[in-house]
């Protein structure tokens, strides 16, 4: 008995002794996962943009005889262009096929970098007298109206609202907006993506399109279309809807998606040209004129969007006077 | 058992104290309460004193072995994360394809960045610091995942290469690279707090040494009254020790003081101001190539750079001669770059990552290693400065209380004849 008092006092003499080291293990740091997204995603609160009275969306203004290269009528917009030396156009660095930057050279290419050497060519008489300037989908008719660049050429679709800052050239182009999703995806048409994450750029009317569907899916809005690509990628985003020309570029660039769904709506695509600058506006039409009649649409359609199935041919033009 | 034993024990102390106050009242009584009271001062105020000085070498060995190389860390973890991400968008920036020699940058800027985790991780001094380094490690895995998903598809020609790149950059640029750089200003800031606190005089230890000399000087008043003596010999001998460990302490400490005062303006504060000037190097650098990347308008990227470099310029000062000459040559090659940029966009990109003499990488890196070197060399200074500290203090500890010892012996041996009159 006295033996087992002694080891008990013992014991917590000891114990007593050994204060200050506390048997609970030192608190570790833990951290959630690393959830990276592209500079500027946001989610998608307010309507992109207010509606805005009903105008004839595609016409445009009837071009008249067209100057030869080099020989710009004087006064006029063009012969400025031609004084300065080199065409300013807003173009897209980032979408495949349209508007993109060749990792491998550098360059720029696609069928909207076409078409504006092709305009450059008609005004100097040498496609490369051209200054590329890569500007934002959300950045293109501030770009125009500040003198930034001379036209924009950048999967740009004629609509009333931005007809009401900007001008447009004749139609070059339908793409039809359809919805791009991994191949194992169940969503398959526009009332699929309810409750769904959609990606889509800002500024675009694929994102006004998007917002207006009932019931609205969740809107993700980001900079550029690969930005979407990235965040499909990532498994951030469930789809994209854009216009097919640029779902086919995101397509090529990942095996694993599939474009779906019928078309949510047509979108004529335009060259823009600043406000108050008719001139210029009747010679891009003259181009295009020329490019629909001489057979450089086709060839063009054919280099960068004939996986999109064979050339439905140029668009008609339609001239308002 | 207890409640009997405890009358006599209060009987006994009452017995004992009234004896005591009748013996304090002798003359001998005096001498006894002179020598206690006199010799415990000394030795109080010399325990006092060698803690507070004890302390302060503690806290100045800390500075060297650890707070200051962690701050060394958390800088070149910095450096080397911004180097990794400029590697990845020169690499970008010459065509997709990496070349042997940008690979191999770019490797290395990850194992610098890898290295310095690991040094700046092992002084982490709090749970906060952990957790950012744990942080800016976690978010290095993912970001080295995305400039290989960009490089993967840059080798197949696609645009979706640029847009991986792009994410990873905004990760460096947003979170990793901020979360580096308070790192590095948080530690920095705990090196000139226990600079501050090793240049500080050990003010209760020397008042209390002071308390011992009063102490003496009025226990002499005392007993010359009592003993008519002038002089005890013990109580000089004490009064001068005394003094001297005062006199040691304050001529040590004014001098470590002064090192350390030294070694934080030249030292702790121009490596502030240097880092910020590297930081903002950094930036510019990252601007001048991604405004390439972006091809855009330039406005705003060039209202950005020539902030940088005019808050990087206001920083080197006076003080940097040889970083200063190759801002100045970085700057006109950013102007020859902005000056191609419009009319011959492969132009601008080739002054950009040209490391020829008169290229903009080349002069970048002037920038970056001179940054570097006076970097090491101020950091040399506040080292130095600290180290010479250390050197005034090293013996004060022992000294004062070796010193205090002395004096409270001399004041027993001294009072003992004295006392042994009375015996």
């Amino acid at each position: 008995m006295k033996r087992r008092v002694a080891t008990v006092l013992l014991a917590t003499a000891l114990t007593v002794a050994g204060c200050g080291v506390s048997a609970t293990p030192p608190p570790s740091i833990s951290l959630g996962p690393a959830i990276v997204r592209p500079a500027g995603a946001e989610e998608v609160t307010a309507p992109p943009q207010a509606p805005v009275a009903d105008c004839d969306v595609e016409a445009s203004l009837r071009p008249g005889t067209q100057p030869p290269p080099g020989d710009m009528p004087p006064e006029s917009t063009m012969a400025k262009i031609q004084e300065r030396g080199r065409l300013i156009v807003g173009v897209d660095q980032n979408t495949f096929m349209s508007g993109f930057r060749d990792p491998a050279t550098g360059e720029l290419a696609g069928f909207d970098i076409d078409l504006a050497r092709e305009i450059a060519q008609k005004i100097f008489g040498d496609p490369d007298k051209i200054v590329l300037q890569v500007v934002d989908a959300g950045q293109r008719e501030s770009a125009l109206k500040s003198g930034q660049v001379d036209l924009i050429v950048r999967t740009f679709s004629i609509t009333c609202a931005r007809k009401e800052n900007v001008d447009f050239s004749t139609v070059y182009l339908y793409a039809k907006q359809r919805i791009l999703v991994p191949k194992k995806s169940r969503i398959d048409s526009a009332a699929s993506l309810s409750g769904k994450r959609v990606c889509a750029v800002t500024g675009t009317t694929s994102l006004i399109r998007l917002y207006e569907l009932k019931p609205k899916p969740n809107l993700i809005e980001v900079p550029s279309w690969t930005d979407c690509l990235v965040m499909l990628q990532q498994a951030q985003v469930d789809a994209i809807s854009t216009d097919d020309v640029v779902l086919l570029g995101l397509a090529k660039q990942d095996p694993s998606l599939r474009v779906v769904g019928d078309s949510l709506g047509i979108e004529p695509y335009g060259v823009g040209v600043a406000k108050g600058k008719e001139d210029l506006v009747r010679f891009v039409n003259g181009v295009l004129a020329q490019m629909r009649a001489d057979g450089t649409w086709e060839r063009l359609y054919s280099t960068w969007y004939s996986s999109l199935g064979p050339s439905p041919g140029p668009p008609e033009p339609r001239y308002q006077d | 058992m207890v409640t009997i034993a405890d009358p006599p024990r209060v009987l006994d102390a009452h017995a004992s104290r009234v004896w005591l106050r009748r013996f304090a009242r002798t003359t001998a009584g005096v001498v006894v309460l002179v020598a206690i009271i006199v010799s415990t001062t000394c030795v109080v105020g010399g325990l006092a004193c060698g803690a507070a000085l004890n302390a302060r070498i503690t806290e100045q060995r800390a500075v060297l072995e650890n707070t200051e190389p962690f701050a060394y860390a958390a800088q070149n973890l910095y450096a080397a994360l911004s180097a990794a991400d400029a590697a990845a968008a020169t690499a970008f920036l010459s065509g997709g394809t990496q070349t042997p020699l940008t690979r191999a940058r770019y490797q290395q800027a990850l194992a610098a960045a890898a290295s310095a985790l690991a040094d700046a991780t092992a002084g982490s001094p709090d749970m906060a610091t952990r957790q950012a380094l744990a942080g800016i490690s976690a978010k290095l895995a993912t970001y080295t995942g995305l400039v290989e998903a960009a490089r993967a598809n840059n080798v197949q020609g696609f645009p979706i290469g640029s847009a991986y790149l792009r994410e990873a950059s905004t990760l460096m640029q947003t979170s990793l690279l901020p979360a580096a750089a308070k790192v590095f200003t948080d530690d920095l800031a705990r090196v000139d707090e226990a600079q501050r606190e090793v240049g500080k005089p050990p003010v209760v230890g020397l008042l209390l040494l002071g308390l011992a000399v009063i102490a003496i000087v009025v226990g002499s008043v005392i007993l010359f009254r009592r003993t008519n003596r002038q002089f005890n010999v013990g109580l000089v001998v004490a009064a001068v020790v005394v003094i001297a460990a005062i006199g040691w302490v304050v001529v040590a400490t004014r001098f470590a003081a002064a090192d350390i005062e030294h070694s934080r303006v030249d030292g702790t504060g121009k490596i502030g101001q240097l880092a910020e000037a590297r930081i903002l190097a950094q930036q510019a650098r990252t601007d001048e190539t991604l405004q390439l990347i972006t091809r855009g308008d330039i406005t705003a990227s060039e209202k950005a750079y020539f902030g940088y470099i005019d808050d990087l310029t206001a920083r080197l000062g006076t003080g940097s001669p040889a970083a200063t000459a190759a801002v100045d040559s970085w700057v006109a090659g950013h102007r020859r770059q902005v000056a191609a940029y419009a009319e011959d966009y492969p132009a601008a990109v080739a002054q950009a990552l040209s490391t020829e003499r008169g290229g903009s990488a080349a002069q970048f890196a002037v920038v970056e290693s001179s940054l570097r070197e006076d970097i090491e060399a101020t950091r040399e200074t506040l080292r130095e400065g600290v180290a010479d500290a250390g050197g005034y203090l090293a013996w004060t500890p022992t000294g004062t209380l070796v010193l205090a010892v002395i004096a409270a012996a001399a004041v027993v041996v001294g009072l003992w004849p004295r006392l042994k009159e009375f015996l």
